[in-house]
């Protein structure tokens, strides 16, 4: 058991280890940009398999706290841009051309770092915890729960771009300064960003590793093969899934924070349905119930699909041949890359391995979870 | 009938009605501390809505449901689960996907809260206590087996573990024996003469034989109402109890 966990953990080490030594073997900007992209698709992966491969939520909506963090970095990097790159008095500039004569209530607490740091993770969080709790308090669950979060997002994007002289609107908020913390400046095009972005992915993956690898983490489990069954255990079962569901929404709003960082601008398309949908994507080709997996899925997806599509002779077909890799996976391997290395694994008779078990334990079934569970 | 004092669970005319269909009717039942108490009936006679209605499953029309003397029928259900009543469903429900010893952790819920569970991880304190009661149940050597893989009698004894390692005071079991071989059956009747005294149960039970080897008292419902209350001898002689069985072969097949 506990030999499992070390394993484990040995294996995710590793893996974040190579992500942080990319910017050693790669010296080019413009791409130690593009794998910072990555890197972030993949803290999204992980937010989405903590709800959805451990407690069952699918949701459909998660580009939404993606964008929300997104928004909240770019109201106090549009608020630290050099006067000359906004209107008078200080005003953004796209509040200028919309006639706005202060600087909105919203928008005066982003003049604040640690307010901006900290709602760029609370904002989705809370907006998370509420919406959780009307859906999970009233049971809805399944089919049902993915259409809210998906609808929610829709209204969320919709009202965005329709008050633009908050928002920016259908422009998103551009022009941004760059991201300066304890004298590190962060250029979007440096391996200081790069490196910021590893650092905050790395520390993700590990909280929500232990959020899995702990009772509360097991609790969900149980709650996503059998609801009732927690219930009546005397355990809170829309508490503890509104929980996981905030604490997804706080990792997608890091990750868009870091996204704002990166691309240097929001957008409304940061809440798009095509961003939330591929996030599913990812998660599902990784494989749902692997944190590992989930994220080591959206960066092989999203990486390919930069590959394909700037490769001249898949320049028409890629979305095609993307289409049609995901087809094939979802058909073949229900449980994901990381389902289908962990079966590879199991396959590998015990007595060849090292690992020190309990005899007693040996006697056991042949279902034994082998070097399988590190994923 | 028990004194007030001694009573540990009290329903006292509690009656349910689904769209029109009176499933319970008025129903009186009482049950003292330590108790094995075996509910039987024909098919319909309100038996597994009973025990809906005391974990909270079902909610009452009208009546009362006491709990140590305190109403319960108003909670929810998982505050109801805290006040220490624990329920075995008739078809066994369990989490598959997960390991025996994971599924007895979760069953192992003192410490409900989703906070203080953040902080604890397995290998903990509760290790031994879990331990043993695999082994109570026959599953020591299934600890790292998933549930999924377990035949259907330890499917059953998995989930009447994870009901004692939850360790209410109240037990509430829904035909315990459903689908187990004779000798699967047997064994579950000496675990639930072990049980007796340590826990208070309230067991639904088609098995007239497995009836016989655990009940002290016997309490028969039919058509929603408690019919007669007694021994396993005088129940079988109970001119009432031998009519209301009379359509369904007698109450030893019932």
């Amino acid at each position: 058991m506990s030999g499992k966990i070390s394993r484990q953990i040995l294996l995710y080490g590793v893996v974040c280890l190579a992500i942080l030594a990319v910017p050693l073997l790669v010296d080019n900007a413009f791409l130690l940009n593009k794998y910072a992209r990555y890197l972030i698709f993949g803290m999204l992966a992980i937010a989405l398999s903590l709800s959805w491969g451990y407690a069952g939520i699918l949701n459909l909506g998660q580009a939404m706290t993606f964008g929300l963090g997104s928004y909240c970095m770019a109201m106090f990097l549009k608020l630290k841009t050099v006067p000359i790159h906004t209107g008078s008095d200080g005003l953004p500039d796209f509040m200028v051309w919309n006639n706005v004569t202060e600087l909105p209530w919203i928008w005066v607490p982003f003049q604040s770092m640690p307010f901006a740091l900290l709602a760029g993770m609370l904002v989705p969080a809370l907006f998370a915890a509420l919406l959780g709790w009307f859906m999970f308090g009233g049971r809805v669950a399944g089919v049902y729960a993915a259409i809210i979060t998906l609808a929610t997002m829709v209204v969320v994007n919709l009202i965005i771009i329709d008050q633009q002289s908050y928002t920016g609107g259908f422009n998103g908020i551009t022009d941004l300064a760059q991201f300066d913390i304890l004298g590190l400046t962060f250029d979007a095009y440096s391996a200081s960003t790069y490196y910021l972005v590893a650092v905050c992915l790395t520390v993700t993956l590990f909280v929500a590793l232990a959020v899995s690898r702990s009772k509360t983490g097991l609790i969900l489990q149980a709650v996503r093969d059998q609801e009732e069954r927690v219930r009546f255990f005397g355990y809170d079962v829309a508490l503890y899934k509104t929980f996981i569901f905030a604490l997804s929404a706080a990792i997608a709003g890091l990750a868009g924070m870091l996204y704002t960082i990166v691309m240097e601008f929001a957008s409304p398309t940061f809440l798009g349905v095509p961003l939330s949908l591929s996030i599913v994507i990812w998660v599902a080709v990784g494989g749902r119930q692997s944190l590992l997996g989930a994220m080591l899925g959206a960066m092989l997806v999203t990486g390919v699909q930069g590959a394909l599509s700037e490769t001249e002779a898949f320049l028409e077909t890629w979305t095609l041949v993307m289409g049609g890799l995901f087809v094939l996976i979802v058909l073949l391997m229900p449980k994901g890359l990381a389902g289908a290395v962990e079966a590879l694994l199991r396959r590998i008779p015990r007595g060849e391995r090292k690992g020190n078990v309990r005899p007693a334990a040996r006697q056991g079934s042949k279902s034994q979870p082998h070097l399988g569970g590190a994923l | 009938m028990t004194p007030a004092r001694e009573q540990l669970l009290a329903l006292r005319q509690v009656t349910v009605s689904f769209q029109g269909f009176v499933a319970v009717d008025r129903l009186d039942l009482a049950v003292a501390p330590g108790e094995l108490r075996c509910l039987i009936g024909p098919n319909g006679a309100g038996k597994s809505t009973t025990l809906d209605l005391i974990c909270g499953k079902s909610r009452i029309t009208s009546g009362e449901i006491a709990f140590h003397g305190a109403p319960i029928h108003a909670l929810k259900e998982f505050r109801i689960a805290r006040t220490g009543i624990g329920r075995k469903f008739q078809v066994p429900s369990v989490f598959r996907e997960l390991t025996v010893r994971e599924n007895l952790e979760i069953g192992s819920s003192r410490d409900p809260g989703v906070w203080r569970n953040l902080f604890r991880f397995s290998g903990g304190a509760d290790t031994e206590r879990l331990e043993r009661l695999a082994v109570l149940v026959g599953l020591e050597d299934h600890l790292e087996t998933q549930a999924a893989q377990l035949s259907h009698g330890q499917t059953q004894w998995l989930e009447i573990a994870l009901i004692l390692a939850q360790d209410p005071a109240l037990v509430l079991m829904d035909e315990p024996t459903a689908g187990m071989t004779a000798h699967e059956t047997s064994m579950t009747a000496a675990l639930f003469n072990r049980l007796r005294g340590r826990h208070t149960l309230v067991v639904v039970e088609h098995d007239m034989g497995f009836v016989r080897d655990i009940a002290e008292t016997i309490s028969v419902m039919h058509q929603g109402r408690l019919l007669a209350q007694g021994t396993a001898d005088e129940i079988s002689q109970d001119a009432k109890v031998r009519e209301a069985y009379l359509g369904s072969g007698g109450i030893g097949h019932a």
